[in-house]
């Protein structure tokens, strides 16, 4: 667990803070996505947690002991550390960059390289075709495979991403946050990620933590309570007009709880289980049908407005005066 | 045939000859390669100093960047010193005697600001990232110098010895004037003598060593570099 609190920075030689008395919790194993526009003070925030910035006040705590208990350096060897621009080594092999940490902490070339060889594989690349190449070799999107590969070396119980999607084309990045996902799933590291994309976060985490301008907690809360919910006007705003269908693409039609289809469905639209109720939407209203066909567990379900309606559980009413448009 | 005129006209013509064959065998190895030796003696040692000097120099002013400016003054000032003025002041300073030391100082003194300046490029052309993610895994900043950014500025580093090296046994033939040894040994006495085998071995000689210093140096560098060589296919 991390706990942030009370948590400023303020550089010297400015009245300013940067961050502003941030105080929340991250559990085990969840994903704590920091979210805000440029100067929110996301990614200083985040790199307090492994001091490659040191707090001015405030402490943080990571499994109840203060984080400067330990030597920067041995600190960081314990936390993943994934960067946008990657930074890969461009003088070493992928294995090598791989192993960097691991190696750092004294593992035996064999340990090493298994785990190198394991942890290519988890990302998705070919262990005897990269582990010996070099990084100017690969395309963007498999360096940031290799960059998360790397962070996750030496199995660190947390992790810090900061956008490590985000220096890849937009179809590249969707593919990259479902692998992480589902890799997530299995290794349930505590992660702090950063991004000023509202729909990263909230695809990517199990809480987000929206920031404002000066380093100020705007909102702390699930994606689907912060979308159902936003508690002040920048939330809001920084969520987005289409909060409401942001929060359709929180479910897959798959999930939904829908009427049974009883016969005569062989003309209606067929839409996959897996898609994002948003996405289903979509395809309901540009094929021009009212009703749509949904197989799940080798039945067949009934996809209507109505259902999509009751999802939403009543939030029409919030609707009409929640948007952005308000006040 | 044998008219005596003729003969006397012969060797007249004979005596301009370009290069003197006999004389070069004669004097290979009690003239010509102890020259070349001394040459790079000279050259080595220098460009050796020059190293221990630079490369720490270099580090620190990369560090600090307000040491540069000061740093560059100084051995900008030495750079534009024109050689044989530098070799006669130092000749002048009480304590250093003719022969190789003030030659070694004085070539020292020419490479350090290439060496220097070098450097401070390599370290600033290693990509800001690659530092921040190595700071982020937890090497120390010792680590991040040795592994990380001197690798990495290398190439430039390389090449600023290239440039001071080819500089450095261009400039080490004036030694000679203050009996330093070395190539320049066999040019001034060949002017002395009007001699010209002796200047142009010197001279080509020098020229050779020179290119073969250089394209070393670049095998050298390809070597210390198999991700570039990876980059290109």
């Amino acid at each position: 667990m991390i706990e942030f609190r009370g948590v400023s920075k303020t550089y010297p030689g400015s009245e300013k803070p940067v961050v502003n008395d941030l105080s929340f919790e991250v559990p085990d194993g969840e994903i704590c996505v920091l979210v805000g526009p440029s100067g929110c003070g996301k990614t200083t925030s985040m790199r307090m947690v492994n001091r490659l910035i040191e707090i001015t006040e405030g402490e943080i705590l990571i499994d109840g002991e203060t984080n400067t208990s330990l030597s920067g350096t041995q600190l960081r060897r314990k936390i993943g550390y994934a960067i946008q621009q990657i930074g890969l080594f461009p003088h070493r092999t992928i294995a090598v960059n791989i192993g960097t940490v691991p190696k750092l902490l004294g593992w035996d070339k064999n340990r090493i390289k298994n785990r190198v060889d394991e942890l290519l594989d988890t990302v998705g690349l070919a262990p005897d075709d990269y582990r010996d190449r070099y990084p100017a070799e690969l395309s963007g999107g498999q360096q940031q495979r290799v960059g998360v590969a790397r962070a996750l070396a030496a199995d660190p119980p947390i992790m810090l991403m900061d956008e490590p999607f985000g220096a890849v084309d937009p179809i590249t990045r969707v593919g990259l946050q479902d692998e992480f996902l589902r890799i997530q799933k299995d290794i349930k590291k505590t992660i702090v990620f950063v991004t000023h994309d509202i729909d990263e976060a909230i695809k990517m985490g199990d809480k987000i933590a929206i920031l404002k301008q000066g380093g100020v907690l705007a909102q702390y809360d699930t994606p689907a309570n912060i979308l159902a919910r936003p508690d002040s006007e920048f939330v809001s705003s920084f969520v987005g007009g289409d909060r409401v269908l942001k929060r359709l693409s929180l479910t897959r039609v798959g999930e939904m709880d829908l009427e049974r289809a009883n016969g005569g469905t062989d003309d209606l639209l067929r839409i996959n289980g897996g898609l994002t109720v948003k996405d289903a939407l979509s395809e309901l209203i540009g094929s021009g049908h009212t009703r749509a066909v949904v197989e799940k567990d080798g039945e067949n379900g009934l996809l209507t407005f109505e259902a999509i309606e009751d999802l939403m559980g009543g939030t029409s009413d919030e609707d009409s005066n929640g948007g952005e448009s308000s006040e | 045939m044998s008219n005596p005129a003729l003969l006397l006209l012969q060797d007249v013509l004979e005596e301009p000859k370009l290069i003197d064959w006999e004389w070069i065998k004669e004097n290979f190895w009690e003239d010509i390669v102890p020259a070349l030796q001394g040459h790079i003696f000279l050259s080595f040692i220098s460009i050796g100093i020059a190293l221990i000097i630079a490369l720490p120099v270099g580090v620190l002013s990369a560090r600090y960047r307000k040491a540069y400016p000061p740093v560059t003054a100084v051995t900008g000032a030495l750079y534009s010193i024109p050689s044989l003025a530098l070799l006669a002041i130092l000749i002048s300073i009480p304590g250093v005697a003719i022969g190789p030391s003030p030659v070694i100082i004085a070539l020292v003194a020419y490479s350090l600001l290439i060496l220097i300046r070098n450097t401070v490029a390599g370290l600033d052309s290693v990509p800001p990232e690659t530092i921040d993610a190595a700071r982020g895994m937890g090497l120390t900043n010792r680590q991040i110098l040795f592994r990380v950014e001197l690798p990495l500025a290398l190439p430039i580093i390389v090449a600023g010895i290239r440039i001071a090296t080819v500089t450095i046994i261009g400039i080490a033939t004036i030694g000679a004037y203050i009996n330093g040894g070395g190539l320049g040994t066999l040019i001034f006495d060949g002017i002395g003598r009007q001699f010209p085998t002796m200047i142009i071995s010197g001279a080509v000689l020098a020229t050779a060593l020179a290119i073969v210093a250089d394209l070393l140096l670049l095998a050298l560098e390809r070597y210390l570099r198999p991700w570039a060589r990876a980059r290109r296919t």
